[in-house]
């Protein structure tokens, strides 16, 4: 195998484990294509299988001839192993680097990985936008699903099936194409049942600096519109930032052309402005002086915060557009599938009860990540540790699930799903067995998260056992005083949760014994009801 | 709820004078998480009272007068602009004139009364700035108050010296109850009954207590059954710039411990502020005179420091800018955090010196009303699972904070609205509720009680219906007949339809010492408190109501 020339060392003895809240534990180290195993060869003691791919960045000690590497992961665990001999540990280090930072898609463990768990449902077939139109359908007609990109050709970063406006036909859509960055050219991303308005999203329109115009692109987005209505274009950008876009053959949609439109800008950052703000928040939380001070100051510094706080505001913005104002909205930045995905993803959890509950979240993030062209694996192949410059890195996913979480907290009965639903996706954002960022021409060959996700001991871990239905719009709060640092997983590592996860626990029991209790009350009151209509001496003492 | 009665005739002849205009018709009430309504306002000697009229329903907001820290008033006469209304607002121009109150609570909460007529307006902005700061203690409310469903026979209290000394018959060995404060002539702070080593006689402690901070002479306030090692609090000795002895006092340390152990000494200032506490007259305990004690320096932020920690904090959480990062500088700016951290961590410091290094603990600081019944009554909380009870911990607060004389009274005559000159106010005790919520968030399966009761504390500190938290010290409580003129607090706290509000619902005792985390970054703001009255927090409310709920419905199913 292609692995074994960057395995010198492939076992150790006498490895010594450190892990946050575990004890030490001893053992035999072993590094396999995939895996860094260590195992203590005792029954009943837990074994550490780390993903190489879930190693963000390594740092190497020696003290004598016992060497130590730490292992800083893209979960944001640091592990210690102390490892006897110099020559071991600096192979085993050297092995770690190379193998954790293949770069080759198809040799990355999730075409290896064959599932110990039975499938009982396809996770790829789970989520096919045939069926989300399905339930378009049934409630209008002006959409029609479009092949023209079947073969990936019109725009290679969206799925093969796209909902357009009926009107517009496939020629419309190509060179509608060519006007938008990235060929993405707008297409619907959520349907407002109560209103039927709608949000759309897209990349910029490429209008350069002589202002360029697409006839075609005014009439699509304008195909969307009830007569006499207005609708609101949502740019993620400042307008300084738009303005300079189109020296580098971008722009925006002008008030000329695009009469019937009001554009919005708002300010969500991008790329690597946010990965230096992950970094500088994740020394902040791992920062061991006791100072009350300094650690706020590093919070603030860090302006991770502000940026959850700005997209969760342009998101709320969105969706106020569409249920308070009954105005279509078409939401796009730059590429459009970072920020523009934020947006998107955030307001239909604002609007929409059913992307609340487990599989109406997958669905969520399957259409508006997965298949709308998000680059996990440009924007999750480093995280906060990484010592190599950043490229392409830039923790948007990761500031999506902070928003949900957000919103999770501030209507803590209304989701289905609890915060582990959120920390297990962003493990799986950045280090995977299961396939959820690769490309989705591969998909074939892989397992899809989801179908493990939807196993049944999975979802009840994974459940929140306050939920409620609640079928209304809910508006977070987004006053600074209401964004909390999400703890789950940025202390996760620094502070135990043992008391925090035992009083769950006690909750969830509560629940549950409340549920068994009330159907017994139910079961008895029917007997009772039962033996009044029986026995008619009951009712006549 | 009853609010007047026959009894009351003489209240009111009382506080008439202040009140001119006692009924307003008409007026708009605006308050947080409602929306505006409209209805009729009165004033009382006592209370704010607003009767919402508009539908059948008699809606009332009850607002005791005490509650409010500070208003603001803005009148507007209209008749200029007249023209400028239509016929719907007729009964403005008659009047011609409106003003604004604005009420800001000492439980935070921000009001606004929209009355009609600018000198009705001045006149009950007059009553409220006049009756809301009364300074006489008899005339307050607790004196008047009359529930139907507690008695003025109930006992008055849950614990006392007393009662801790007879329940723990381990100390009767080496330890007894001392009545030589009956008159509170030794030390007018403390309670008339103190335990004291057995072999220290009477007169031993009245030479001890002049050379303590106002009489405050050592006094034991707990015992750890694991090891027998206790904690005293005292006040600070007044060796002054000449460095004066006592023998009495070093006779009294030495008899804490036995001969060939050694204790500590906790101070809550640091050791610079301990020298120059010499020039005023205090002091520290000597290596000298003290060898076999041990002094650790822990500096500890009180009196106005404190306060003006707090105005800052409650400014920044109405601060309505929606700017993170000012947000998050004025977070750390207020340094209310860091004074969190501060005490919980030299709390902590005490439990390990009598847990871990099974030592005895004298804690002091200058006067050892403020800081120092912060740090027991933590540390208490820490090691004793007694004290993490709904009864246990309203024992402890009696104990340590009301009995052990700490000047509710003058700590908590103003809160973070006012405009006054601050003069004794400190929230030493909200300080010890929030230290107490952090212990509650980071154990929420070891705490008996649940976050309402600390919210319902933290709002009585300051206003009341009970008498509990009136006076300074039990020597004035006793003057004014406190404890037969009023009601308990405490006891009404745990009558059996109040109590289920303040229990916790996840409680499981454990007999382990729970260890706080004191990293910055395990200390959360107490939302609960400070931003109770911003919209966000009500649904976190409702999730916790949720749970509530269930457990009393499944207690009834089990009982039926």
């Amino acid at each position: 195998m292609e692995f074994a020339e960057l395995i010198k060392t492939p076992r150790v003895d006498g490895v010594v484990l450190h892990r946050p809240f575990l004890p030490t534990v001893e053992g035999t180290l072993c590094l396999t294509g995939h895996h860094l195993i260590l195992s203590s060869r005792q029954d009943n003691t837990e074994e550490l299988w780390l993903l190489h791919s879930n190693i963000d960045s390594i740092e190497k000690r020696f003290v004598g001839s016992l060497g130590s590497i730490i292992v800083k992961c893209k979960d944001l665990r640091v592990i210690q192993l102390d490892i006897p001999g110099m020559e071991e540990c600096l192979n085993i280090a050297s092995s770690i680097e190379a193998l954790s930072t293949l770069d080759s898609v198809s040799l990355m463990y999730p075409f290896f990985y064959r599932p110990m768990f039975e499938v009982i449902e396809d996770g790829w077939n789970s989520f096919l936008p045939e069926d989300a139109f399905k339930d378009l359908e049934s409630m209008t007609d002006e959409w029609r699903l479009s092949e023209v990109n079947k073969d990936f050709s019109v725009c290679p970063s969206y799925p093969p099936l796209v909902a357009v406006p009926k009107d517009i036909d496939d020629e419309t859509l190509r060179k509608v194409a060519t006007f938008r960055h990235g060929g993405r050219f707008p297409v619907l991303s959520y349907y407002h049942k109560k209103n039927g308005m709608v949000m759309m999203r897209a990349g910029q329109p490429l209008t350069g600096t002589n202002g360029r115009r697409c006839k075609e692109d005014e009439k699509l987005i304008n195909a969307t519109l009830r007569p006499g209505k207005r609708g609101y274009i949502i740019d993620t950008r400042t307008i300084n930032v738009a303005q300079q876009a189109k020296a580098r053959g971008g722009g925006i949609e002008s008030e000329a052309n695009y009469p019937q439109w009001r554009r919005i800008h708002k300010a969500i950052e991008r790329s690597n402005v946010l990965q230096e703000s992950l970094i500088k928040l994740v020394e902040a939380c791992n920062d061991q002086s006791h100072n009350m001070d300094r650690w706020l100051s590093k919070l603030e510094a860090s302006n991770w915060q502000t940026h959850v706080k700005e997209i969760l505001t342009t998101a709320c913005l969105a969706a106020q557009c569409i249920d308070r104002e009954g105005a279509s909205v078409l939401v796009h930045g730059t590429e459009g599938t970072d920020t523009t995905l934020q947006v998107t993803s955030l307001a239909q959890i604002i609007l929409d009860p059913s992307c609340r509950t487990i599989r109406g979240f997958q669905g969520l993030v399957e259409r508006e990540w997965l298949q709308a062209g998000h680059p996990f694996q440009q924007r999750c192949a480093q995280s906060a540790y990484s010592n190599s410059k950043p490229r392409q890195e830039a923790p948007v996913f990761l500031l999506f699930l902070d928003c949900v979480w957000q919103i999770l907290r501030q209507f803590p009965c209304s989701f289905e799903f609890s915060e582990s639903y959120l920390v297990l996706l962003f493990e799986h954002a950045y280090a995977s067995q299961f396939v959820c960022r690769l490309f989705l021409r591969q998909l074939h060959k892989t397992v899809s998260l989801w179908s493990w996700v939807n196993r049944h001991q999975e979802i009840e871990r994974l459940t929140n056992p306050l939920f409620e239905a609640n079928s209304l719009v809910i508006w977070p709060s987004v006053a600074p005083q209401s964004l909390l640092l999400w703890e789950g997983v940025f202390l996760r590592w620094n502070r135990s949760s043992k008391c925090l996860d035992e009083a769950y626990e006690e909750m969830v029991h509560i629940i549950e014994y409340n549920k068994e209790l009330q159907n017994k009350v139910n079961s008895l009151r029917r007997q009772l009801a039962q033996l009044e209509t029986e026995d008619p001496l009951l009712q006549t003492p | 709820m009853c609010i007047m009665r026959q009894g009351h005739k003489e209240e009111l002849m009382e506080f008439s004078e202040h009140i001119k205009t006692a009924n307003v018709e008409d007026v708009v009430l605006h308050q947080p998480l409602h929306p505006p309504s409209r209805g009729t306002l009165c004033i009382t000697g006592h209370h704010l009272l607003f009767s919402d009229r508009e539908e059948n329903s008699t809606r009332q907001i009850l607002l005791l007068l005490r509650n409010i820290d500070a208003i603001e008033k803005s009148v507007e006469n209209l008749l200029g602009y007249s023209s400028l209304f239509s016929k719907a607002d007729y009964s403005k121009r008659i009047s011609g004139s409106s003003g604004t109150i604005t009420v800001k609570c000492k439980d935070l909460r921000v009001l606004q009364l929209d009355i009609p007529g600018m000198e009705q307006c001045l006149n009950i902005a007059h009553s409220i700035e006049t009756l809301s700061c009364l300074n006489d203690v008899s005339e307050m409310y607790p004196f008047f108050y009359r529930p139907s469903d507690l008695s003025s026979q109930d006992q008055w209290g849950l614990s006392s010296s007393e009662k801790y000394y007879s329940e723990h018959k381990e100390l009767h060995k080496r330890w007894r109850l001392s009545s030589v404060n009956r008159d509170y002539s030794v030390c007018p702070s403390y309670p008339p009954a103190v335990i004291v080593p057995k072999d220290i006689d009477d007169d031993t402690l009245k030479k001890v207590a002049k050379f303590r901070q106002s009489g405050r002479f050592p006094v034991l306030c707990y015992y750890h059954r694991k090891n027998g090692m206790v904690i005293m609090r005292g006040g600070q000795p007044l060796t002054g710039a000449n460095r004066k002895r006592c023998r009495e006092d070093e006779l009294l340390l030495q008899a804490v411990i036995d001969s060939s152990d050694k204790g500590y000494i906790i101070d809550t200032r640091s050791s610079q502020q301990v020298q120059q506490a010499r020039m005023t007259g205090g002091g520290f305990e000597s290596k000298s005179s003290y060898s076999c004690w041990k002094r650790l320096h822990r500096q500890m932020e009180k009196g106005k420091a404190l306060q003006e920690s707090l105005i800052k904090l409650v400014e920044a959480c109405g601060d309505e800018s929606q700017n993170m990062d000012r947000w998050l500088s004025k977070l750390e700016n207020s340094k209310w955090l860091s004074h969190v951290q501060t005490a919980l961590s030299t709390a902590g410091l005490l439990a390990e010196c009598v847990e871990r290094d099974g030592h005895s603990v004298l804690v002091h600081g200058s006067e050892g009303t403020d800081c120092t019944l912060l740090v027991s009554t933590l540390a208490q909380l820490i090691m004793d699972p007694c004290c993490r009870t709904l009864e246990g911990f309203l024992a402890l607060l009696e104990r340590e904070w009301v009995q052990a004389g700490h000047p509710f009274q003058l700590r908590c005559a103003h809160s973070a609205y006012s405009h006054v000159r601050l003069q004794q106010e400190s929230p030493v005790f909200l300080l010890l509720l929030d230290c107490v919520w952090q212990l509650w968030r980071q154990f929420p399966l070891a705490l008996g009680f649940s976050e309402a009761l600390l919210l319902r504390l933290a709002t009585e500190a300051y206003f009341s219906n009970y008498g509990t938290f009136l006076c300074n010290n039990d020597q004035e409580r006793c003057a004014l007949g406190v404890k037969e003129k009023t009601y308990c607090l405490f006891h009404s706290l745990l009558k059996p339809t109040e109590k289920e509000h303040y229990t916790n619902p996840l409680y499981e005792p454990t007999d382990l010492a729970i260890w706080p985390s004191v990293h910055p970054q395990s200390l959360q703001l107490w939302r609960g408190f400070f931003l109770r009255w911003t919209p966000q927090t009500r649904h976190l409310e409702e999730a916790q109501e949720e749970i509530r709920n269930m457990v009393i419905e499944w207690g009834k199913v089990a009982l039926s």
